[in-house]
């Protein structure tokens, strides 16, 4: 008997190779699963870049803003 | 220097992000069951943290608003809001593509999925009232913001009190040093660039009082 193979109840070696290589192809495929990272870390920094542009149009918007009170305020006696 | 404590804070993030990028696919070893989908959890849990901890901000801000009128409190609580949301899209955006690698869905209903996701809601319904609410719903707003404060035991314990599939709060008490090696970095960085927005933020919202002030003002003096 191959010592590389244990007896096992209800498996034989052909199966028993089959889920071997079912579970190895599990595991290379749960090593090397970037697809799920390049989404989460992807949005994550999205998110913050959203954020800072929505910030930077608001600094500008104020900008506008401030320069037409300094404006009205010339204009006002 | 205070005026400078943004761009500082935004600046020592930027160095710290690739630092902490490098660490967590190079220097850290795969999770045996989760495989390389539990690298999500290196920002995942300090955006929840600093989810929780900015919702407390404004909840506190908050209080000093209602309790004192204080402007300044206000616009703290508004910041604050604001980064809830966004660390709070971040969780939910996170947790559920890592859910989706190692429990097979996205979403299971959890009471920490669902608790958190009420906690969005109420930060989101605060804004919407502070922005389109009548005149006087700045305190119904404050309320929400205190109410979503309250919230953060709820979600910490949720685990903990209900049947969940979410990992235990224990689970990152637990973690070997290489992994708190790259969790600390990752936090320090998240902390750095989440402070220098609520900052920016601050000051804007600021500003903006300022500016109604003056266009009050300029316009009594016009019709005076």
């Amino acid at each position: 008997m191959n010592e590389e193979y244990e007896p096992v109840e209800g498996l034989d070696r052909a199966s028993k190779a089959c889920v071997r290589a079912c579970e190895a192809e599990a595991a290379a495929k749960t090593a090397s699963d970037y697809q799920h990272i390049v989404w989460a870390y992807g949005i994550l920094w999205a998110l913050f870049a959203a954020y800072g542009v929505l910030l930077w149009k608001r600094a500008s918007r104020q900008r506008v803003e401030l320069l037409d009170l300094e404006r009205r305020l010339r204009e006002t006696p | 220097m205070a005026r400078r404590l943004p761009t500082v804070f935004l600046v020592a993030a930027a160095f710290i992000f690739p630092y902490c990028v490098q660490r967590i696919f190079l220097h850290t070893p795969i999770e045996r069951e989760m495989g390389t989908a539990q690298k999500i959890f290196y920002f995942h849990v300090p955006l929840a943290w600093l989810m929780m901890a900015f919702a407390i901000v404004a909840g506190i801000a908050a209080g000093i608003q209602l309790r004192r009128g204080s402007l300044r409190a206000e616009a703290t609580a508004l910041a604050a809001a604001e980064i809830v949301l966004l660390t709070g899209i971040g969780v939910l955006v996170t947790g559920p593509i890592w859910g989706h690698a190692t429990w097979g869905h996205a979403w299971t209903w959890d009471a920490r999925q669902v608790t958190t996701g009420l906690h969005w809601l109420i930060f989101a319904a605060y804004l919407l009232v502070r922005r389109y609410g009548a005149a006087g719903s700045d305190r119904l707003a404050a309320a929400l913001a205190i109410f979503g404060a309250v919230n953060v035991p709820i979600i910490y314990y949720a685990v903990k009190i209900w049947k969940t599939t979410h990992p235990s709060n224990e689970v990152v008490g637990s973690l070997p040093a290489e992994m708190w090696a790259s969790l600390w970095p990752a936090l320090i960085a998240l902390a750095l660039l989440s402070i220098a927005l609520l900052l920016v933020r601050l000051r804007q919202e600021l500003t903006d009082i300022a500016l109604d002030e003056a266009w009050i003002r300029l316009n009594e003096r016009g019709e005076a």
